[in-house]
């Protein structure tokens, strides 16, 4: 989990496929995702409590992540990946990403492993920058 | 009694059944027992909806929506989370007293508010706190739930049963004051040193932490001091003119909603919003509920036992205020006491009335009350609070697992019975007579 957080805020990336052992998206986790996994849930449920906690205290909050994994972390909340095959147009990927809000769609190959990822970053590029 | 009477007594049970079995949503049981009710013929539009005796009690609804709607401006402000920590910072993170602080919180606030509400505005503290301390959070819940339900029977609006049972019986919020609180403040300190006890592996803290929740700023806990003012002031007044009621002979129903929705105008909240938070499949439950009631009431079911109750009790009030001091609390240990309380109510107020009132009779509806209210620590489905603490909890990824809970529960119902037991032999019969 923590690795997760740290490759996200490393690289910059919106999000990561999580995969099976075959390669086989099992979910999508935004970045939102991941601090909803690290921000304690009584400051979830209740924001007035984020806000009297000390800053020297509140500047460690994300290491409760500690050694857990995604699995742990968010039992039955992880998003079903969103997913298109090699041949999907830009709308296509537009449409399943303003339908799902998630940031990362995972380009699948025809016997359903990963083959790559498209960003909400690259698909604006792509449909506005031309 | 009739083939109609008997139907409707076995719609009844058979709903009885489900609510406690929780295999169906009891809002879904409630209301498809009103249904079947109307279908028989047991009940109809004019009796469900427009009799004082058997139809839908009106007063308990709008005073429920009105105490919900303050209830929802209040939890915006963040006065609780002020108090709670204040409170808090003065134990200096010593948890045996933290304990006691979060238990007098929860019950001073459930006797204002109600029970569910308090939970789930203290359980979010409770946690922050525990993990400052490095303290086991889950006894500290559970001895939350506890005293919800015990701080809940202290007064009129404190806990659901209570406002049922105002409504049918015509005791004011004075009486409840009067009645129930000096011998619920009895039970809370016969609690809290039970809870030192029981609790006892859950008070060894880090003194390094401990001390970390001085750190803790309890003012930024509130942002909107306009909102707060008038949230403060308004639940002020409608708390006095429940206890004017002698006075200004304005229903607590009418206070409620009154204030509620002057308070929901002030707030400048958005009213969807606020509305949102009324929860409106419990008083569908209500509505339900009152509606299968009164079928009883109309096929002359309620009236038969009330008959039998009043033979029963003839000449042995003390022992029937006892009985139903211990019965409702084994009955509302295993079904939500709501239900219960409601049944009751109706055959409670024809014996009351079959002894000619005074106050051996009345004692009868303290009696349910208590029984009812602290009835619901028994175990982890008795209270609503129990039920949310528990969910809330589980989400957290604290697991308390139905006899976790209940096992505390049996001890501390026994106890508060116990004690209050002599209270209501001495107040209402030894020393009344």
């Amino acid at each position: 989990m923590a690795e997760a957080a740290r490759m996200l805020a490393r690289l910059d990336l919106p999000g990561l496929v999580v995969v099976d052992d075959s390669d086989r998206p099992l979910a999508v986790l935004p970045c939102v995702d991941v601090l909803r996994m690290a921000v304690p849930q009584y400051c979830q449920d209740d924001p007035a409590l984020a806000r009297v906690i000390d800053e020297a205290a509140a500047d460690v909050f994300a290491e409760q992540l500690g050694d857990k994994t995604l699995a742990q972390a968010m039992p039955g909340h992880l998003r079903p990946p969103v997913t298109v095959d090699g041949d999907a147009t830009a709308l296509e990927v537009a449409a399943l990403m303003a339908q799902s809000t998630s940031p990362l769609v995972a380009v699948v190959d025809a016997r359903g492993t990963v083959a790559g990822a498209i960003t909400l970053d690259g698909l604006l590029e792509r449909v506005f920058a031309s | 009694m009739s083939v109609l009477a008997w139907t409707s007594v076995v719609v009844f049970a058979t709903a009885y059944g489900l609510i406690a079995s929780e295999k169906i949503h009891r809002v879904k049981v409630a209301l498809g027992g009103a249904v079947v009710m109307l279908l028989i013929g047991a009940t109809d539009a004019h009796h469900a909806f427009f009799s004082e005796e058997s139809g839908i009690d009106w007063n308990v609804i709008v005073l429920l929506v009105g105490m919900m709607l303050i209830v929802s401006v209040l939890r915006r402000t963040g006065v609780f989370e002020y108090i709670a920590i204040w409170s808090v910072k003065r134990t200096r993170g010593q948890p045996f007293r933290v304990l006691v602080v979060l238990m007098l919180v929860t019950a001073v606030a459930s006797a204002a508010l109600d029970n569910v509400t308090t939970v789930l505005l203290i359980a979010p503290v409770t946690f922050l706190v525990c993990e400052r301390i490095a303290v086991p959070v889950v006894p500290y819940l559970i001895a939350e739930a506890m005293a919800s339900n015990i701080g809940g029977t202290a007064t009129l609006v404190g806990d659901p049963p209570n406002i049922i049972i105002a409504s049918r019986s015509g005791l004011s919020y004075l009486d409840f004051l009067v009645h129930l609180a000096p011998i619920v403040v009895i039970v809370m300190v016969v609690f809290i040193g039970l809870s030192r006890v029981l609790f006892r592996d859950a008070f060894t803290g880090d003194p390094e932490r401990v001390r970390s929740v001085m750190e803790l700023d309890e003012r930024e806990a509130i942002h909107d001091r306009r909102l707060l003012i008038i949230g403060m002031v308004v639940l002020a007044l409608v708390t006095v003119a429940f206890a004017l009621h002698a006075v200004v002979h304005v229903e607590p129903s009418i206070v409620a909603i009154v204030g509620g929705l002057v308070l929901l105008a002030l707030s400048r909240l958005d009213a969807e919003d606020v509305a949102r938070d009324v929860e409106w499949p419990t008083l569908l439950f209500f509505t339900g509920l009152f509606i299968m009631v009164g079928a009883l009431v109309n096929t002359g079911v309620i009236g038969k036992v009330a008959d039998l109750a009043a033979d029963a009790s003839q000449g042995r009030l003390a022992w029937a205020s006892v009985g139903l001091l211990w019965g409702s609390a084994v009955l509302s240990g295993l079904v939500d006491n709501i239900p219960y309380v409601a049944t009751m109510s109706p055959v409670v107020a024809e014996v009351i009335a079959a002894e000619g009132g005074g106050t051996a009779a009345e004692s009868l509806w303290w009696s349910l009350a208590l029984g009812a209210d602290l009835g619901g620590n028994a175990t982890a489905v008795g209270a609503s609070a129990n039920v949310v603490i528990i969910g809330l909890a589980e989400k957290a990824g604290h697991r308390i697992g139905f006899w976790q809970f209940t096992r505390y529960g049996l001890l501390v119902t026994a106890v508060t019975l116990a004690v209050t037991t002599p209270y209501v032999l001495l107040r209402y019969f030894v020393l009344a007579g």
